[in-house]
């Protein structure tokens, strides 16, 4: 007897689905010794907004120039 | 060759009472200008990452960010603070004497700035009031590992931790999570001796894996 195509096709998709609901539960386990070492951990996969950086320039860009100090004056008439 | 400032060492002279306050845009056209730019090129280049400040920037952007993102809890908030923190930084340049590192500076800045913001009438309203007991007492043993299994959630987690201990607490865990702080940078931006920071961080470590479990 010939298999039903469309009892086929449901039952591939159903094995689709559980395949891929398995994979979307595998997940990373993560260990730390201690709570320093787990924030360090999220620290270095937290990226700074390039968004300050613009902000920045904006603000900079007002600014007046910051006086410079006497013993860097002093330093750079040296060289 | 590193930045000749980068390497040296600023007094810090910021004082929370005496600091100008930063004038910036109304925080609304702000962020209404960020998300503009964030969809486009920025409207002018950026000259001054090229310069002095520009390179401490580069350095210690990271860290300061993190900071005031663990501190304050909202990243926009974050984002604001550290902009904040930097153009102080850049007027107070000429302040530069020598007493303390360039970080421990920009973070004494970070620290001063995250508490103003934190004594505000909204923020009084939102911490939570975390008894040291609780945590001191939990029965959580502190020397197994602390396991998370959500990569993604981590970061809300720590969060959520954080804000469950007693502030000093957590900026002790945040500082002392930097490698580049000496135990003795530490004791420096918190106002207390080496020795009491290490014997502080035992109890906030354990009191850090007590809240953690409990946010499971």
């Amino acid at each position: 007897m010939k298999p039903d195509p469309s009892k086929l096709r449901q039952q591939t998709r159903e094995h689709e689905e559980h395949a891929l609901h398995q994979a979307q539960q595998k997940q990373t386990a993560l260990e730390f010794a201690a709570a320093e070492e787990m924030i360090r951990h999220d620290a270095a996969h937290t990226p700074v907004p390039p968004q300050i950086a613009e902000r920045l320039n904006e603000s900079l860009a007002r600014e007046p120039k910051p006086a410079v100090s006497w013993w860097r004056r002093l330093f750079s008439r040296g060289q | 060759m590193a930045s000749p400032v980068a390497s040296k060492e600023f007094v810090d002279t910021t004082d929370a009472s005496q600091e100008k306050p930063v004038e910036h845009e109304p925080v609304q056209a702000g962020r209404a200008r960020d998300r503009n730019e964030a969809q486009g090129a920025p409207d002018r280049p950026l000259i001054w990452i090229s310069t002095e400040f520009g390179a401490i920037y580069e350095a210690h952007a990271q860290s300061i960010y993190y900071l005031a993102l663990r501190l304050l809890g909202d990243p926009t908030q974050a984002e604001d603070a550290t902009h904040d923190v930097f153009l102080k930084a850049y007027r107070k340049m000429n302040q530069f004497r020598g007493d303390s590192a360039v970080r421990t500076w920009l973070y004494r800045i970070a620290i001063n700035h995250c508490r103003n913001l934190l004594q505000t009438w909204h923020h009084r309203h939102m911490v939570t009031n975390a008894d040291d007991a609780i945590w001191e007492t939990s029965s959580v043993a502190t020397d197994n590992p602390l396991r998370v299994l959500e990569t993604k959630e981590l970061g809300q987690r720590i969060q959520k931790t954080l804000e469950a201990l007693p502030e000093e607490y957590r900026l002790l865990l945040l500082l002392v999570a930097d490698e580049k702080l000496s135990y003795q940078d530490v004791a420096a931006l918190t106002g207390q001796t080496a020795d009491a920071v290490r014997g502080k961080l035992h109890r906030a470590r354990k009191a850090f894996a007590a809240a953690f479990a409990k946010f499971a």
